[in-house]
């Protein structure tokens, strides 16, 4: 080695210029990098070849006031005590499909499979507010997830071992009260005790005005009804969680994380001081929020993401709502390896995609629950393979890998720390303009959420078109002529008919007269401010259909413009 | 060429995904043609009736619910009913290789899913108006 002493001696002082030209640069110097700009994936942030110390100090990173210790303020280094020593996170995955007692049926499969948690996904018809005979609705009732239109078939999807389960998810935004009262009384309805379960709830309809589209009503009316859902547990069911803001949706329409946290913080703000106004505390309010991040393939976004999620949680909460209570500091957070890194070709790639992305989730920490995504997530619903191969990624990144058993450990890296800090300060500088533009729903009215999405949308499209970001098996080391090497979930096209005679003959069973009377009351509540779960409940016992019940709320509501949601078109 | 392509982007059914259409608006904006959109949660005699009255030489009907193969039975009849049988009907989306065959025998001149290229998608439209 010819290096001499001297110049080790000015590294070990901090001499980053010095390695730089003396060492990196003349390394380079005949063939050059091998690409012409490192940048991180979505956000194109620059990426330096080296981070030491001194890029900390450019950023005024100071351990103690920045990580703290896990469970302590401002919770970088984890949210909980004993990060994943003390329990692992929860096991969960999408489905739902048919009829209700095909979900059932596929729901069991999966827990036998090794998962411990569901999250149910309804139909559009479902999510939309219509009933599974409504004409719009041809072709989508149980395709796209779970067809449901009375208590019926709610108590029919319950048929399946529930109390294995760590927690359901159960995603009906803009029905959110509709949904709720119907699991209850399913749940009341076959003996459960409902301390016993841990429900789940997006309820996360400024996501859908936003980027999905799963919308009824306009927006301040939507936000009524998730805030009385929300209520209404704080009331009746503290353990459960009534909002979780899907921000792994804002990942999906291409979000990057700056906007991911940001624009969810913003909308959980909306949801918060709606309930403050009702008279609630913050320190009561606050640990009813949990959040769904959608994790993509740049390994190091991922991870500063994770961290900077829980660290600005922690700070917005205590420095402006002043927030005092442990559990109204902690992010409640659910991770979600990344739906837009499933590629449709060669779709077996997807499964070390979907390693790597857990592996990331683990490292970051921070979830009570991972979701996973599936190999064939671009391809259509899952198939039993898939859904059996996606539980054994958790078991083989929880059980065989070691990260897990030490907490938040990739701390103290000069590159996780450097990313952290800097998604951290970019997430309150966008938060402030969101602020100022009054708001979530300001931001929203004002189109502002939904055009610089499309922008993200469109340039993502250009750095694949130009080959800048590789996706291998679609912009590189393409397959000539691929044809699909899996087997893939069809749908029973049977299953439409059989709903639509389900519900003609739950129709044809009850008192129609009280089921007018009680929708009369819940239009009633729906024009006076008070909390629209009571009436649901009473409701939904009637068999009045869960269409029945969306509509009853449009004769007051009204509807909302969706084209309203699409500026950019 | 002196007129531009006219194309009519369509949502169709319940289904809100719309990065897939937002995309192509714009690069197919960018590549000299005209875009119209039909708006989301579309009937399929709504965008059967749009494209008469906007006189498009195409329609590119978007639908990742899977309810593909309904709602283009359902708009090719349509098109047939109103005599827009001669334009060019193209599909984008999620749609499983199996189905491709069965939407062309309804009228459907090509399907695109993930990962089409966007200059192939335009060269496409190209040479099939051009006929």
């Amino acid at each position: 080695m010819s290096r001499s002493t001297e110049k080790l001696e000015a590294l070990e002082s901090g001499g980053e210029t010095l390695w730089r030209t003396q060492y990196y640069e003349p390394a380079i110097a005949e063939q050059g990098e091998r690409k012409t700009r490192f940048q991180t994936q979505s956000l194109r942030w620059d990426i330096k070849p080296l981070y030491t110390q001194a890029d900390l100090d450019a950023i005024g990173f100071d351990p103690d006031k920045d990580l703290g210790l896990p469970g302590t303020y401002p919770y970088t280094r984890e949210t909980r005590p004993a990060g994943y020593r003390g329990d692992l996170w929860a096991m969960t995955q999408v489905s739902g499909f048919g009829c209700a007692e095909d979900s059932a049926k596929r729901w069991e499969y999966m827990v036998n499979q090794g998962l411990d948690s569901i999250i149910v996904e309804y139909d559009l018809p479902t999510t939309n507010g219509y009933d599974s005979d409504n004409p719009l609705c041809r072709g989508e009732v149980g395709r796209a997830g779970m067809a449901l239109d009375t208590l019926q078939d709610m108590e029919d999807a319950l048929n399946f071992p529930l109390e294995k389960l760590k927690n359901i998810t159960s995603v009906c935004n803009a029905p959110q009260p509709v949904n709720l009262a119907m699991l209850i009384k399913a749940l009341q309805r076959k003996g459960k005790k409902l301390e016993d379960i841990r429900l789940m709830m997006p309820n996360t309809i400024l996501v859908e005005y936003t980027c999905v589209g799963r919308y009824i009503y306009p927006p301040k009316h939507g936000l009524r009804l998730a805030c009385d859902v929300i209520e209404y547990c704080m009331t009746h069911h503290k353990n459960w969680m009534p909002l979780n803001i899907v921000g792994a949706q804002i990942y999906a329409a291409r979000g990057n994380p700056v906007q991911e946290i940001a624009y969810s913080f913003a909308m959980a703000r909306a949801y918060i001081d709606e309930l403050l106004t009702r008279g609630h505390d913050i320190n009561d309010v606050a640990p009813m929020v949990s959040f769904i991040t959608g994790i993509d393939m740049d390994f190091f976004e991922a991870i500063g993401k994770l961290r900077a999620y829980r660290k600005v949680w922690a700070r917005l909460m205590k420095e402006t709502y002043g927030a005092t209570a442990e559990e109204a500091l902690k992010l409640r957070l659910m991770s979600s390896p990344g739906t837009m890194s499933m590629a449709l070709q060669q779709p077996l790639n997807n499964i070390a995609r979907l390693g790597i992305e857990m592996l990331a989730c683990a490292l970051g920490g921070g979830a009570h629950t991972i979701n996973t995504p599936l190999y064939d997530e671009a391809h259509a619903l899952p198939s039993e393979d898939a859904i059996t191969i996606g539980a054994n990624i958790h078991h083989i990144v929880a059980q065989e890998t070691g990260v897990a058993d030490t907490i938040d450990p990739l701390a103290g890296s000069y590159y996780v720390e450097y990313m952290t800090k800097r998604l951290e300060d970019a997430v309150f500088e966008e938060m402030a303009k969101i602020e100022a533009m009054g708001g979530a729903l300001g931001a929203l009215e004002a189109g502002y959420f939904q055009s610089e999405l499309a922008e993200e949308q469109i340039a993502m499209n250009s750095d694949f078109h130009s080959g800048e970001r590789k996706f291998v098996g679609v912009n590189y080391l393409v397959k000539k002529d691929e044809k699909r090497e899996i087997e893939i979930f069809r749908h029973d096209e049977e299953s439409e008919a059989r709903q639509i005679e389900r519900l003609n003959r739950i129709k044809s069973q009850r008192d129609n007269a009280a089921v007018e009377r009680v929708l009369e009351k819940v239009r009633e509540a729906a024009r006076g401010n008070t909390n629209m779960v009571e009436p649901m409940l009473e409701a939904v016992e009637l068999y009045a259909t869960h269409g029945e019940l969306c509509d009853a709320m449009r004769d007051v509501f009204g509807e909302y413009d969706p084209n309203a949601l699409t500026p950019t078109l | 060429m002196t007129q531009p392509i006219r194309i009519l982007l369509a949502k169709i059914g319940l289904d809100t995904h719309t990065i897939g259409i937002t995309v192509l608006a714009k690069e197919l904006r960018d590549r000299g043609f005209e875009v119209i959109f039909s708006g989301l949660k579309q009937t399929p005699e709504k965008v059967a009736h749009a494209a008469l009255q906007e006189d498009v030489d195409v329609i590119g009907v978007s639908c990742l619910s899977g309810g593909h193969m309904t709602h283009l039975k359902v708009l090719a009849e349509k098109m047939k009913e109103m005599g827009l049988d001669d334009r060019i009907l193209i599909v984008g989306g999620v749609v499983p290789e199996e189905d491709v065959e069965p939407l062309k025998a309804l009228g459907v001149d090509q399907v695109f899913t993930m990962g089409a290229n966007m200059d192939d998608i335009a060269a496409f439209l190209r040479s099939a108006v051009s006929v």
